[in-house]
Parts: structure tokens; sequence; C-alpha cells
């Protein structure tokens, strides 16, 4: 990988790193023949909205589940909120509340009742704040009005947002969302997008994966990009997409009086529709601007050329389809 | 990561209640124990026109001991629910335990809580020996009931030719209960094991039948006699011992030992399987 972000935290330098919230070192999960997960290295800093993107079968949902213990994994250790799974299971696992593989819940019972029993299995509720609990879950994800029916009548969306409503049950210190906006419409991806935003804002460390793009990179502060089993990058948002952002847009009528004065300067560019994007490799946005605009050219426009998670997602994950090392790597349906 | 962590668990008392809560709220609980109810009542009907009839098909005899004594009829709902209908019903709720949170993803829910693997096999066996208990008792009330209103009598005739007056008659009834409560969790808990394997409750169903069949048939072999002592299956009958006076207490212990040592077996392979399960 070329993105520095991604370096493994030694223990030389642990006192520089960010606090993290959880972290999984060389995590390799084998169904029978095939691998599901492997090396994965995940760091999940403390306070982070962190993105796990990856197209399906990619790993995220087995990496979670790792992640939570409720699955072990062939090899590699992972820790959460400090405490080394599964034996820290006890201490840890209070803390964290998660949406993973689709809401479970059970058809005959109505939406209140199964967050009932929900938290009567949660450690950190109180026997008499339970009900209190249920009601401002349910309120808080818009369920209120329908908790009173029964759960097999749901539609897909009101089942999402009563898994979302069991992971807030108690105010955590970590949640896990896998997929949260399945079968949600576009408000009620907004409205989810709020939820983990307030979760942000209150400290909570958030993990949500997702195989869109714009989701994650409406919501997330850090990103991890999953493909076949393994990460490929993972960092700062800004950081991922800074490493990309290498050119910039400059909107001009004069395409070729532009590229003769860049030529000139020695700054590669090339033409476009609009104007020309320049690279920028070896030089900054003020200097071409100050270069074209001594030279008489009107720029109309200049701006960064957003690269975004989509580009770079592509780019990532088509270099690793072209690498040979990795093709033992098998991906397989999740949940199946 | 401020304040240290430590290890909590959700009160066991509020999950055992939200145990039994879940269960009893099942559409199929419910329909299950009201089709447990008629089958004493259709038993007594079915003996009140054999009475009646003055025919002694139902057994040698039979005709002649229901008759003027109702309080016959539970032990006898028992013994005929034994082989298959209660087995029956402790696969159903231990398949539904494991296996069906299992299909229905509600287990994960419970692990990610978190329960901890061994808290939810002590959660879910309560589940199922508490039901299946229940169903019992229920069953043999029923029969009581019909019993007392189809043949009336206050006294129990046992196979022994003596008649026991009303409170040692509802004792007998009371063992018997506890000893068709014990074989039925001997089946049950090897359901849990299957139960913990699978993610369909049908395979638990079938499997812990065809088990429950097999065994019943094994025993029918003489050439298989060395087997016999440890199918769960062979003391069913020796369990009308309960009617006899004064009480032969041995196929009694021998039957509920074996029942235990199987709910040993079935409660530590679930034990094994849910320790290393992924889920």
């Amino acid at each position: 990988m070329t993105t520095s972000t991604s370096a493994r935290v030694e223990p030389a330098q642990a006192g520089s790193t960010p606090v993290l919230a959880a972290r999984t070192r060389g995590l390799r999960k084998v169904y029978g023949h095939t691998v599901a997960v492997d090396r994965v290295d995940l760091d999940v800093p403390e306070g982070a909205v962190l993105g796990m993107l990856g197209p399906n079968g990619s790993g995220k949902t087995t990496t979670i589940r790792m992640l939570l213990g409720l699955v072990r994994p062939t090899e590699g250790e992972v820790e959460l909120l400090g405490k080394a799974l599964p034996d820290g299971a006890a201490q840890a696992l209070p803390h964290v509340g998660a949406l993973v593989e689709g809401p479970g819940f059970h058809p005959f019972l109505s939406g209140r009742e199964n967050l009932r029993r929900v938290a009567a299995f949660e450690p950190l509720l109180a026997t008499g704040s339970i009900k209190q609990a249920v009601e401002d879950a349910l309120e808080r994800v818009g369920l209120a009005a329908a908790a009173h029916r029964r759960y097999r009548g749901y539609s897909l969306g009101m089942k999402q947002r009563l898994g979302l409503a069991a992971a807030l049950l108690v105010e955590r210190k970590m949640i896990v969302l896998d997929e949260p906006t399945n079968g949600l419409d576009p408000a009620g991806t907004r409205e989810v997008r709020n939820v983990i935003a307030d979760l942000h804002d209150a400290g909570t460390t958030v993990v949500v994966s997702s195989h869109l793009l714009s989701e994650i990179e409406a919501t997330c502060t850090h990103v991890a990009v999953l493909h076949r089993g393994t990460v490929v990058a993972q960092g700062g948002l800004g950081d991922l997409l800074q490493a990309e952002n290498s050119s910039l847009l400059v909107v001009t009528p004069e395409h070729n009086q532009a590229l003769n004065v860049l030529r000139d300067a020695r700054i590669s560019a090339r033409p476009t529709p609009e104007g020309v994007r320049v690279e920028l490799i070896g030089t900054t946005a003020p200097a071409v601007i100050e270069a074209l605009v001594t030279a008489g050219i009107p720029v109309h426009e200049a701006r960064r050329q957003r690269t975004g998670l989509e580009e770079l997602f592509a780019r990532l994950t088509e270099a690793q389809e072209a690498d040979e090392g990795l093709s033992a790597v098998d991906t397989i349906e999740e949940g199946a | 990561m401020s304040a240290p962590l430590v290890a909590t668990r959700a009160p066991l008392g509020r999950q055992l209640r939200s145990e039994l809560r879940w269960i009893i709220r099942r559409p199929r609980t419910v329909i299950g124990l009201f089709g447990l109810c008629l089958v004493p009542i259709l038993a007594g009907i079915g003996l009140w026109f054999a009475v009646d009839d003055g025919d002694a098909s139902g057994g040698p005899g039979l005709a002649a001991i229901i008759g003027g004594n109702g309080l016959v009829l539970p032990v006898f709902t028992l013994f005929l629910a034994l082989p298959l209908l209660l087995p029956l019903v402790g696969a159903i709720w231990a398949a539904d335990g494991l296996a069906g949170e299992s299909q229905h993803g509600t287990l994960r829910g419970l692990m990610i809580a978190p329960i901890g693997r061994m808290r939810l096999l002590a959660v879910k066996s309560f589940g199922v020996a508490t039901m299946t208990l229940f169903a019992i008792t229920l069953m043999a009330f029923v029969a009581v009931i019909t019993g007392a209103i189809l043949f009336g009598g206050t006294g129990m005739l046992t196979l022994s030719g003596t008649t026991l007056s009303f409170g040692p008659a509802l004792a007998r009834i009371a063992l018997t209960i506890l000893l068709v409560t014990v074989q039925v969790w001997g089946v049950a808990a090897i359901a849990m094991a299957i139960s913990a394997c699978t993610e369909h409750p049908l395979v638990v169903m079938a499997a812990t039948m065809a088990g429950v069949i097999v065994f019943a048939v094994l025993g029918l072999f003489e050439a298989l006699d060395w087997l016999h002592p440890y199918l769960i299956t062979t003391y069913w009958n020796s369990l009308i011992d309960v009617m006899r006076d004064p009480l032969p207490t041995e196929a009694l212990w021998r039957s509920s030992a074996l029942a235990g040592c199987y709910i040993l077996i079935g409660l530590s392979l679930a034990a094994m399987r849910l320790a290393t399960k992924d889920n």
C-alpha cells in the first residue's frame, strides 16, 4: 500500500498513536477450504466513525463478527475496548451495541416485546429502567407508532430500524452497524446518518460497514477498504482522499495557450472540455495559478479535483484484482 | 477507556423470566399445550365407552380397573404420551431454544449482549425443563378432572389389587409426573445437543424422534439385550410400577438414573459445541 496511514501500530510508537477502541492483528478466518478473511489488521480509533467499505463478499461481515466475538478467528487476535477477545467479552461487550447481518427478531412478538426481550439480557440496564430504555430507543428510530405491531408485518425498513433500536438501548462506548441502511428509503437513510452523527458527537466510536460509497463518504471520519478478505487501505477519510487528490482543474477558454505556458514551466497538464487539468506533482496550486495569470491566461475558476471515494475504491480494488499473490484468497458469500 | 471495564451480566432471574415469557408467548406453545390437554380428555372418553360396553380391549383388565377409578386416568394418560408425544414436545422446545434462535438471527443478539455461552445453555435448559414439567403437570391435572367427571371415585385401585385412598393416590400421580418428566428431560437434553449443532429446528425434531423410534425398535431384539440397559426407552414400560402396592422402586431408580446420564451427556455435548461455535 502506498498510503502511509495504514502503517502498523508498533509498540515502540504506541505513545504517539491515538487510543484504539478496537484493533485486530493478523486476523484470518477459514471456513473449510475457503479463506473468508486473511491478514486483517484493522485499527478503530476511539471516537472515530470508521466506514468499512468493500464489495459483497469482501469479508466485512466476517471481520465484524470476529470483532464482536461471534466468530473465533482461525488465526490472529482481536482487542475490543482494550480487552482481548474472547476472554474479555464479558467486560467489553456490554459497552458495545451492534446490528450484524441484518436485524434478528422473533416474528410473533411485537417490536416493543422484541426489544424488551433484548433489553432483559443487557447487562448495563437496570431492571427498573428497561421499559423507559425501550420506549426511548423506539422513539429514537421513529418506530414508536408501530411498536405494538408484530414484527412479522414490519417492512424491511422498519425491521432495520428495530435492529438499530436494539443497538441503541444502552449508552454505548462503541456501536457496530453492518449495512445499517439496507432496505431504507432516502429519508430513512438520512435518519441513520443523523443517528450516526449524534453518536459521533457524543463521543461514541462507530463502525459502519457498507457497500455504498456515498454513505461512507457522507458519514465517516475514517475508512477501511476491504477487498477479497483483506484490508487494502485504511486511515482518515481526508488523508486517504488527499493522497489521491493530486490534480487541479483550471477553467479557462484558452486551452492551448494554457498548456503551452504550463509546459514551459515544466508542469504536466492535459486538456479537458472546461480547460486544463494539472497534476500537482512537484508543484502547488498557487504556483500553477501564478504561472497562468502572469502569462495573461484568463483563469475563470480553479478547483481541486476531488478524486472521491469512488475513484479511490475502484483503483484499490482493481489493483488488487491484478495481484496474483492474492489469487489464493477466495471470497465467499457472506452469511452463507 | 477512562474507567476500567468490569465484567457484568444481566441478572439471572430476569433472564429466566424473559426466557419463559418468550416460550409461552409463542403461538405453537399455546396450541401445543392445548393439544396436550385434549389427550387425557380423548383417552378418558375412549375408556368411558370401553367401560360402558364391558369391552376390555384397552388393555388386560384396564376397563375393570378404571371403572370407578378416575385417578388411574392421569397415570394412564402419561404412559400413553411418554413413548412419542412427550419426547416430541421436549424436542420442539429444545429445537426452538438454540436452533430456532439461530435461524431467526436472535442468538447473535444474545451473544453480543453478552449472555455468555454457558449462561445461554443454562437459561435455555431451564426454559425447556420448566416447560416440560409444566406441560406434563397440566396433562395430569386435566386427566384428574376428566377422570373424576367420567369415572368418579376417590381412590386408586392398584395393579396389586389394593386400593389407595385419595391422598396416597395423588402422591402416586405426583410421582408419575416426576418420573415421566425426568425421562423427557433425558430426551430433551440430547435434543439440546443437536440443537446446538444446527440452525434448522426441523432437523432437531426429526433427529430426536428418529432416535426415540430406533431405540424402541432396538429394544425389541433379544439378541441385543446387552444394549438394552443403555437405551433410555427400555425402562419406559416398567414405569407402570407406580401402580403397584407396595411400590417396587428398583426399576424406577434405574430408569431415573439412566435418564440422569442422558441429561448429563446431552448438556455436556451441547456445552462443548456452544463453547467453540461460530455465530
